[in-house]
């Protein structure tokens, strides 16, 4: 290994534990609430919802890391392996999106919204362009796709924001982490 | 339950015995050849030549069907909607107002099929013959930083416990008349938040708790951190890994230097 990271470099025990476990909850969500429908991809899922509470609730890096890694994982796991590095990016960019646009100093419905909309384009659009230009599916396929992440994003957002609020009311002392 | 949580097989094959460092940058490199190939006859060459690992792989018949399942259905669906969307080529064999097939394109949307064939299968030679263990390992020793591989472990070990919890708290919730059988794919999505709020509630108090048992065990009192197997290069790795180096190199020179059409 190059040059060993210093113990003050090391995220801190609570980080690693919370990254373990959102990732592990993306990951089994996904797998859990499956439903065989989108065309290429081959399944619906709610996985969405997790990417979008960790972004919401505890900022883009969360929901970047334990977005893109367990969706990513729940993908492998459950036989569309070869989508694996798609959605490594797609769900990464989403949480990332979505954890940034949720920060901004806004209206708190429109915030959450915004997050939700900007975050889910970027992974419709991030499918769409890699199954249309590097997996060469063709157009056909991969407008089919598309439309099924669009459905996606806008199930996953409603149970995301729900779940973010409700969450945060059950467990208050998420804020501190 | 649909899927698998863990697709390792245990067996003693050459595959099995590979430094997992090997196996990942194999896998990387066998999905670029898939892009560098654009001849249909060299397409099936690798995906037979794919099919064959894993066979000496030794995974059972169930799994490499389920790890194949969805791929088949897409690999069927871009050969039937490519013809629709790519019009270029002569003979034309059928014209129907705008839409037109012709033969090239037929053969085009064959040849991505085989391609998008050989990438998904790739994958599963190194889910099937790599332990999530030896994995998280190896990646580490590619550069990952060790606390984000330490996440990875974590996150896999608890997979399957998150699972199980999820099916738990949706029976008890059933058992209190949730209707999560209803048709409607909205409305039925809106129950589910019934029963994610206490799964999310409980592996938040999962993370509590094992953040205070990782910091009982000293976690980042040692800049680095030691391990009780370590993983080496053998000579066998070091042919395996020149083969499939030469496996790349050749086609990408014949085609990129020597402009061969391949």
């Amino acid at each position: 290994m190059t040059s060993s990271p210093r113990k003050s470099e090391f995220v801190s025990p609570r980080t690693v534990a919370l990254y373990g476990t959102l990732t592990a909850l993306t990951a089994a969500i996904t797998m859990a609430t499956f439903v065989p429908f989108a065309p290429t991809k081959g399944y619906f899922n709610i996985g969405d919802s997790m990417v979008f509470f960790s972004a919401i609730t505890f900022g883009l890096r969360t929901g970047a890391i334990c977005g893109g890694i367990g969706s990513a994982a729940a993908d492998i796991l459950l036989g569309s392996g070869y989508f694996a590095p798609y959605t490594l990016v797609a769900k990464g960019l989403e949480g990332l999106v979505s954890g940034a646009v949720s920060r901004r100093k806004i209206d708190k419905l429109w915030r959450t919204a915004l997050a939700i909309g900007c975050g889910g384009a970027c992974m419709v659009a991030t499918y769409f362009f890699s199954e249309l230009l590097i997996l060469n599916v063709g157009f056909g396929a991969a407008a089919l796709e598309a439309v099924g992440n669009t459905i996606q994003v806008i199930v996953g957002g409603t149970i995301g924001a729900l779940l973010s609020y409700y969450v945060q009311k059950s467990y208050p002392t998420i804020a501190r982490q | 339950m649909t899927g698998f949580v863990d697709f390792y097989t245990e067996a003693d094959t050459f595959l099995h015995r590979m430094d997992p460092r090997v196996k990942i940058v194999a896998v990387l490199l066998l999905s670029l050849l898939a892009f560098i190939l654009t001849n249909l006859l060299y397409l099936l060459v690798l995906l037979a030549f794919i099919m064959l690992l894993v066979y000496l792989s030794r995974a059972t018949f169930s799994r490499t069907m389920f790890a194949l399942k969805f791929v088949l259905r897409l690999m069927v669906l871009i050969v039937v909607l490519w013809p629709l969307f790519d019009r270029s080529g002569t003979p034309v064999l059928a014209s129907l107002g705008p839409i037109s097939i012709s033969e090239p394109a037929i053969w085009r949307g064959i040849a991505s099929a085989v391609r998008v064939g050989c990438l998904a299968s790739v994958w599963y030679i190194l889910m099937f013959t790599t332990s999530q263990r030896d994995l998280v390992r190896a990646l580490v020793k590619l550069g990952l930083r060790f606390d984000f591989g330490l996440a990875l472990s974590i996150s896999l070990r608890f997979f399957p416990t998150f699972l199980a919890t999820i099916e738990s708290i949706t029976d008890a919730q059933r058992a209190r008349g949730l209707d999560l059988e209803r048709r409607g794919l909205i409305k039925r999505s809106r129950n589910y938040v019934a029963v994610l709020v206490p799964a999310v509630v409980s592996a938040l108090k999962t993370a509590d708790t094992l953040s205070l048992a990782l910091e009982s065990r000293a976690y980042g009192a040692r800049p680095d951190r030691t391990y009780l197997r370590q993983i080496r290069m053998r000579p066998s790795d070091y042919v395996a890994f020149a083969g499939v180096v030469a496996m790349l190199a050749i086609p990408a020179v014949a085609r990129f230097v020597f402009l061969v059409d391949i």
